[in-house]
């Protein structure tokens, strides 16, 4: 069981900078959050903030230039990066949600979900019990042998909802997951995360525009000139 | 682990298939060019055992009868066969020519043989051997005569009688038998109006219309009308007989020149086709690059258009071997459609080609091979191209 007292997230002082000499940018300038397990944030801004740059930062896939970043209470990065294998580190501790699905096209519902815990070695009829399970959670488990292109985009954001809670990660990042819904959509979304982040006991931080879904966080990362400032949210019932 | 592979393939079975089938033909073309030069070799090895003889005695010189005019009396066999270590011998002559059957021309070998010796038909698939002195033909059936049909060859119509099976020149012509005094005609007659000229212009030669030589005229006239040419002399060697040492006697003593079994095959497969094979050797060389080209531009843009897809592996943990495979394997599933489609459609219309076409199964399996090693070479670009893949696609901004 993961100790409920050390958060899920930890970043301090994180920065980018892409370029460099005269025509380096600075995207993210010293940025410091913290979640905690079960908790969903928002992360807002206006384009060019550096939201996405915090997202590929703490998702693993570009390189921060300093700062520190934890996991559950584990170093991932310390001016530099502290764990040699970032595809296990994202396939163990991080899913992944994003603006549209991106489901693998040519497998089927479960084995979409499946798939995750199958790269990180669990055998496949154990596997597929799990993804079964999840979409049951989800309300999907009547489309679990459906091919992608047969679900309609609710139902394809529930099985990518799925496939990121696959492997029971600590750390969800959502990326604009409600931007193709219309309001009903979104609110019944972030009630699916809200849920899903109860009942696994993962941190989500969910990137939005959406006015629709922000007054729904607790607690919100404004996010704006490569620098966050925390602030509460309304945290309404969606 | 899900094989991702597969299921990319069964998900999109359809364009796969259509893609093996067209990458098939192309291979089929492959795999019946070399049937049709492995069919070559067949042919010459065939003509050479069909004859029934284990030397070949040619003019001086040449590389005749098969690959080069070669010209003998055809009383030489005669001295022959005196020889010790000759079991018998026959004569022979060769002639490519166009014969006409029911208003239609096709062109054969015209072989001129004398039945009971070497360099008679081998074997028979229908019809009787030739009894009688003139007219009488044996045909291959690749000539697309049956017994009984009449054959035009020059003045004189020749009844088929028999039909043999799978004795065709080197360049896939078919063979047509007729007796040797038949040949001889057809090879040396002249028309109506050069013997009228050739006579007026040796009467006016003094050499030869001399008034005190009497019937010299006459004489001279008479060679130049006929022919007691062959073009080669068959020898069949006694039992226990080297026919190496027949031959060095052969050539010793009679100043001839005196072919073995192997050498035969060796001037026919690597004087006679030897052009012909590396024709052979560049179209193959050619359709594996094109192969080559079309698996890697066909497996390039599979895996170009599933960028996104592969970006989200990327970003859920899949690693480079997982993705690697995937395109590799389905490279080589794509191959291994191509080659039974290939192989397939090479064995259908084998038959319907006017040379004889050899499948073999080591050519087959060395094709298989070849066609793996290419898919594979050829998902490289593929791979490289998908291992460049940022996960970081996956995320928008």
């Amino acid at each position: 069981m993961a100790d409920e007292t050390v958060p899920a997230i930890r970043i301090q002082g994180l920065r980018k900078r892409y370029g460099a000499g005269d025509t380096a940018v600075d995207a993210l300038k010293g940025v410091d959050m913290t979640v905690q397990r079960g908790e969903v944030v928002g992360l807002i801004g206006p384009s060019g903030s550096g939201k996405s740059t915090l997202l590929k930062c703490l998702g693993a896939v570009i390189e921060p230039s300093g700062g520190r970043m934890e996991i559950a209470g584990e170093a991932i990065y310390d001016e530099g990066w502290r764990i040699p294998d970032l595809r296990a580190l994202r396939r163990d501790n991080i899913g992944f949600i994003f603006q549209a699905p991106y489901l693998i096209s040519f497998l089927d519902v479960t084995d979409n979900v499946a798939l995750l815990p199958m790269l990180a070695g669990v055998g496949n009829a154990a596997a597929r019990d799990r993804a079964r399970e999840l979409l049951a959670a989800l309300d999907v488990a009547h489309r679990a042998t459906a091919q992608v292109s047969q679900l309609s985009g609710g139902e394809q954001q529930r099985v990518a909802i799925a496939r990121a809670l696959a492997n029971r990660p600590p750390v969800i990042l959502a990326d604009e997951p409600t931007a193709p819904l219309d309001s009903e959509r979104a609110l019944a979304v972030v009630r699916i995360l809200n849920g899903m982040a109860a009942q696994y006991r993962a941190a989500i931080i969910v990137v939005t525009h959406d006015e629709k879904i922000i007054p729904t966080f607790k607690r919100i990362y404004h996010i704006r000139d490569g620098r966050t400032h925390e602030e509460a949210g309304e945290g309404r019932e969606p | 682990m899900i094989n991702l592979a597969v299921r990319d393939i069964l998900h999109g079975w359809g364009k796969f298939a259509f893609t093996g089938v067209g990458l098939g033909l192309l291979i089929g073309v492959t795999l019946s060019m070399a049937g049709i030069y492995r069919g070559m070799v067949e042919d010459a090895t065939v003509l050479i055992e069909g004859s029934g003889a284990d030397l070949w005695v040619v003019q001086q010189g040449t590389l005749g009868p098969y690959a080069e005019p070669s010209s003998l009396r055809d009383d030489v066999h005669h001295a022959i066969a005196g020889m010790p270590g000759v079991a018998a011998v026959g004569n022979a002559a060769y002639l490519t020519m166009q014969v006409g059957h029911a208003g239609v021309e096709s062109r054969v070998m015209l072989v001129g043989f004398e039945p009971g010796r070497p360099g008679e038909p081998a074997f028979l698939v229908a019809g009787r051997p030739i009894l009688r002195g003139h007219y009488e033909a044996v045909a291959d059936e690749k000539a697309g005569l049956r017994v009984g049909d009449r054959v035009r060859i020059r003045r004189h119509e020749y009844e088929v009688v028999g039909l043999t099976r799978r004795m065709v020149s080197a360049s896939g012509d078919p063979m047509l038998f007729v007796p040797l005094k038949d040949a001889q005609e057809v090879q040396f007659l002249k028309d109506n109006d050069t013997l009228v000229i050739e006579r007026a212009r040796t009467a006016a030669n003094p050499a030869f219309n001399r008034p005190g030589v009497p019937g010299l005229l006459e004489a001279v006239q008479a060679s130049q009308a006929q022919s007691r040419q062959v073009n080669s002399v068959l020898v069949r060697v006694a039992e226990g007989a080297d026919p190496e040492e027949v031959a060095g006697e052969i050539r010793r003593w009679k100043r001839l020149q005196a072919y073995t079994t192997a050498q035969m095959e060796e001037i026919l497969v690597a004087k006679l086709i030897a052009t012909s094979s590396k024709q052979i050797g560049m179209f193959l060389v050619i359709l594996s690059v094109v192969s080559a080209a079309i698996v890697a531009f066909i497996i390039y843009t599979l895996t170009v258009n599933k960028v996104r897809e592969i970006a989200v592996l990327k970003l859920i943990g899949a690693t480079n071997a997982t993705i690697g495979g995937m395109i590799l394997q389905q490279a080589l599933g794509l191959g291994v459609i191509g080659f039974v489609v290939g192989r397939i459609v090479a064995g259908l219309w084998a038959p319907v080609f006017p040379k004889y076409v050899l499948l073999l199964p080591g050519d087959a399996l060395r094709g298989f091979v070849l066609v793996m090693v290419i898919c594979a070479l050829a998902s490289v670009v593929a791979i490289r191209a998908a291992l460049r893949v940022d996960p970081a696609e996956a995320i928008g901004g």
